[in-house]
């Protein structure tokens, strides 16, 4: 018999959604998590009179009450909405290329046209073209997906099916030509990991599209709150959770998935489990390699695992206004290069040529901290090979070191950081895939290549009753893998045969 | 359906060649089975098996444990750290943090030096083990450490009894690594044989250019010819001269802290500056800001847990070690409500936690408590 109808293993966004779906539907859910707090990457540490926030820099897909994004009726279906307090940015983002340019724009299509206009007279024309693509053609993938048009035809979405499969290197190249212009206008590329080269142009135009018609935002509490309240969705729903509780064996027999063994020893019987760890760990750690499909190894195969981060999190003696931080979301870029800074990811060192994320909470919300302070988290990406042959030895002092070279290229644009900083804490891949037991620390998954697309990728069970969700099993950040959490609960209770509505 | 679409789009023959390429000459993680956490694990290890090699007596009260690993390697750790000794003890599952007083270089052991505590339920089990004792800890922990990116390298360290250990490592650290830094110690204790590592660390004053020793003894024998009385701001500034290119570090019993961080925020010192060692949970808790007088110290609740069991919880006493005391074993780490391993969820009932306990802004919206410095003012009902 049984213990529980369905097993989420790991708290992370995708983990929480999955069991908070399938408790509400009735089914008898355990969530097991391996840390003592649930969340994952959204989550939060206290140092200090610090609450650090680790991963949230902004919400997408929220939307307003009259306009609500997807991620609002999401977590509204969830009964987690009343529980939190939402903080729309009023900017979209800050960019500064010392010595270049410093402009902030507007989560607004065509305010963010407007300034770049008035920034770039000359390239007036090709700056419409290229928001009018990007906003077509994420027009014509929500209408084809989101949307389910069961006549997917290229009469109807011409510009799906010419750029579904491109880059976006060429399209805006050709319409925003100047490399000042273009770092500006595409400075969310870091957010999906690849360089404009790389990155498809319907992630690119997901970006723009998502963060400007339905605002970035801030969560009160940071994400630790939304993870809390999922949590507490789950409990009310009579799911039950462990915390300090992680998985060693995800059992499988001739029928499909039997249950899971805990780290502590335990035999929890279950014939639905939905992972939320990497889909490396899943396949390679979890399972036994005799019951491994020979079609996940050929998936693993094609992909590559995308980059960590090295994030600063800093604790301020001042308010955020004194140290000149005034966009809650500011991008420095060092290179109007994409493609060299997208090389440098894969390098310890950070310089005045890197591209790093200053991310001040404050400025949009003042109780972020206590009074006559503020806090910062400064984060670049990194691909997690080049600190995995650190000597332990010399860990702590290449992190200090390091740290030191960030802050100093910060300090162009936000001089005297270094002086008032109270209380810091350095995040290395590491350090990432310590608390997340990603490989190699990943924070959004594998890499997200045109090829790695769900259209060539479906996130569909390979072995009977075991489902994927979060930032390995489809895209990365919050707004996807909240998704696919409820996605892989949805495939569960359809399994189950359970009604979906609620 | 969408293999169909993706068929008809632009591209899509170059992509399947992409695809093929990639899953030919792709990564294997196979090979990777069992060792996907290596790297993590030779950093921050979930538990090192340990075994006494030495114990070297220090004080009347207190003595050093030399400890070795009993298998592989030793995780690195910073001067400043902790780390946190399990024990099982007549069928308590229990754990107690303890500063690493040696240097981080010396990989071949830790040592950590322990004073009795009257009536101290560990303390008096670790000073009676002997030679080949073995030991369970976590790895090493804490956020007392220098920060060379933000701190001075004049380092002014206020220690208290025991609280001497983690400045120990610091100092054995910079002298024997000749590093560019200066340590000022100004040392506090009751009488002149309490003094924990008093001739090592006159040795290390006379020989080392970096570091400066001030022993402050309350009452010492007559002729003592040092300084006596408590640590106090005179004293500071004289040992200092300037303040404003100094960082302060301060470890001791809370007696220390509640005396000397008042003198230190009357001079000014920003909080930036300044870093204070956890030291467990408060002794006398009713004596506390804001312990509610209505509740008798004496008292004595019910707490339910999971499957309707109950534990009987004294109102005085850290409702971990109640839980502990009936035969749970709740995670913890450093045992001050710091670092919320310990973390539990209230469904019911009234609690003291001392003010100032860094307890999540959410976590304390939907009643998460951290158990080891929580206090019971009534019955409870709690999840673990
Ligand atoms: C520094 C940083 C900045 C970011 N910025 C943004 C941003 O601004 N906007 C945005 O949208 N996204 C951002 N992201 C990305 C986003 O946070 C992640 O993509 C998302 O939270 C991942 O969710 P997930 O469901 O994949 O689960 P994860 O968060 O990866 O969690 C996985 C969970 O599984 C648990 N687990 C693993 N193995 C086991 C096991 N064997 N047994 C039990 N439990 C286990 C882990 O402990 C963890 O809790 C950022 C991430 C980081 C780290
Ligand atoms: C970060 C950190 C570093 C530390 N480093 C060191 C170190 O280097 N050296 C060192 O010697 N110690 C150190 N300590 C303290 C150490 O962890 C232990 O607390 C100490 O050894 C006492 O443990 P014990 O089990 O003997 O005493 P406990 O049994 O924990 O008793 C401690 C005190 O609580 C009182 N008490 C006991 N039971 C109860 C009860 N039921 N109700 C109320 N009060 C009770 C006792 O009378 C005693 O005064 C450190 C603590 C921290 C937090
Ligand atoms: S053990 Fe660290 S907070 Fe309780």
């Amino acid at each position: 018999m049984a213990d529980y109808e369905a097993i989420v293993i790991g708290a992370g966004n995708g983990g929480l959604t999955a069991a908070a779906t399938l408790a509400q539907h009735g089914v008898r859910t355990l969530l097991l998590e391996r840390h003592n707090v649930p969340g994952g990457c959204a989550t939060s540490f206290c140092r200090g009179r610090f609450e650090f926030e680790v991963a949230l820099h902004q919400l997408s897909g929220i939307g307003t009450e009259e306009k609500p994004g997807p991620l609002r009726l999401l977590l509204a279906r969830l009964g987690v909405l009343d529980r939190l307090e939402l903080v729309p940015m009023d900017d979209l983002y800050r960019v500064v290329i010392p010595e270049v340019i410093d402009i902030t724009l507007k989560p607004d299509r065509d305010a963010t046209v407007a300034a770049l206009q008035a920034h770039f007279p000359a390239h007036k024309d090709g700056i419409a073209e290229w928001f009018d693509l990007l906003w077509g053609l994420f027009g014509e993938v929500i209408g084809a997906f989101y949307f389910k048009d069961p006549q997917v035809t290229r009469e109807k979405y011409p510009l799906f099916h010419r750029y579904a499969l491109q880059t976006s290197a060429a399209e805006m190249d050709r319409c925003l030509k100047d490399p000042v212009l273009k770092t500006v206008a595409s400075a969310y590329w870091t957010y999906m990991g690849l360089p404009p080269s790389r990155l498809a142009l319907t992630d690119m135009a997901a970006l723009y599209f998502a963060y400007s018609e339905f605002l970035p935002y801030h969560l009160r509490g940071g994400s630790q709150a939304l993870s809390n309240a999922l949590a507490q969705s789950v409990l009310d729903a009579g799911g039950d959770i462990r915390f300090n509780c992680g998985v060693r064996r995800i059992l499988v027999d001739d029928e499909g998935v039997a249950g899971v063994v805990t780290e502590a020893g335990d035999t929890i019987a279950a014939r639905q489990v939905v992972s939320n760890v990497s889909k490396v760990a899943t396949y390679v750690d979890l399972i036994e390699a005799d019951r491994v499909p020979l079609a996940v190894l050929d998936e693993l195969r094609q992909a590559r695992i995308g980059p960590s981060a090295f994030t600063v999190y800093l604790g301020l003696d001042a308010e955020a206004a004194d140290l000149g931080m005034t966009a809650s979301t500011t991008f420095i870029v060092g290179d109007t290069d994409p493609d060299r800074i997208y090389a440098r990811m894969f390098q310890r060192e950070i310089g005045p040529r890197d591209g790093m994320l200053l991310t001040c909470y404050n400025a949009i919300d003042p109780g972020f901290s206590p009074p006559g302070t503020c806090q910062a988290a400064l984060v670049t990406l990194k691909y997690g090979e080049s600190w995995r042959d650190v000597p332990p030895r010399d860990y702590a002092d290449e992190k200090y070191r390091i740290a030191a070279d960030m802050l100093s290229a910060a300090e162009r644009v936000f001089p005297g950081l270094r002086g008032r900083v109270e209380e810091m804490e350095i995040a290395t891949p590491l350090t990432h895939q310590r608390y997340l037991g990603h490989p190699q620390g990943a924070i959004y998954g594998f890499d997200h290549h045109v090829k790695d697309s769900p259209l060539f990728v479906a996130n569909r069970p390979h072995i009977r009753g075991l489902y994927g969700a979060g930032g390995w099993y489809g895209s990365g950040g919050f707004q996807p893998t909240l998704e696919s959490g409820v996605a892989a609960a949805r495939a569960v209770l359809r399994h189950l045969n359970r009604s979906e509505a609620r | 359906m969408k293999s169909d679409i993706a068929r008809k789009l632009d591209g899509y023959d170059a992509l399947m060649g992409e695809i093929a390429a990639a899953r030919k000459y792709g990564s294997d993680f196979t090979p990777l089975r069992g060792r996907l956490q290596d790297a993590v694990a030779r950093l921050h290890p979930h538990r090192v098996a340990l075994r006494v090699s030495r114990v070297i007596d220090e004080t009347p009260s207190t003595r050093t444990l030399r400890l070795v690993p009993a298998a592989g390697n030793l995780p690195p750790f910073q001067t400043g750290q902790y780390i946190t000794l399990f024990f099982d003890l007549g069928g308590v599952r229990t754990a107690r943090p303890y500063s690493i007083s040696s240097a981080p270089s010396q990989t071949a052991f830790w040592e950590i030096t322990v004073r009795r505590v009257a009536e101290g339920l560990v303390s008096n089990h670790l000073l009676d083990l002997g030679p080949g004792a073995l030991l369970e800890s976590s790895g090493p922990a804490g956020t007392f450490v220098f920060n060379p990116v933000i701190h001075p390298p004049q380092l002014v360290c206020i220690a208290g009894g025991s609280g001497i250990t983690p400045f120990m490592s610091m100092i054995r650290e910079t002298v024997q690594r000749d590093l560019p830094r200066r340590i000022t110690l100004l040392y506090g204790n009751r009488r002149l044989d309490d003094v924990i590592f008093h001739a090592e660390l006159n040795e290390l004053a006379r020989s080392a250019v970096q570091f400066d020793y001030i022993p402050v003894v309350e009452d010492p024998p007559g002729n003592y010819p040092g300084r006596r009385g408590l640590i106090d701001a005179p004293l500071i500034r004289e040992a200092c001269g300037t303040l404003d290119d100094k960082v302060f570090f301060v470890c001791g019993p809370q007696g220390l802290y509640d005396h000397v961080l008042p003198q230190l925020e009357a001079m000014a010192v920003p909080r930036r500056r300044l870093r204070c060692e956890i030291y467990g949970a408060p002794a006398n808790v009713w004596e506390q800001p804001g312990w509610p007088a209505e509740v008798d110290r004496h008292a004595r609740f019910t707490v339910t847990l999971p499957g309707g069991r109950h534990v009987e919880a004294p109102a005085a006493v850290p409702l971990i070690r109640s839980l502990e005391k009936s035969g749970w074993a709740i995670p913890s780490l450093c045992r001050s409500g710091t670092c919320s391993l310990c973390r539990l969820k209230l469904l019911s009932g009234r609690i003291f936690q001392p003010p100032g306990v860094p307890v999540r802004s959410s976590d304390r919206r939907f009643g998460y408590i951290h158990a080891c410095v929580s206090y019971p003012l009534s019955d409870l009902e709690i999840l673990l």
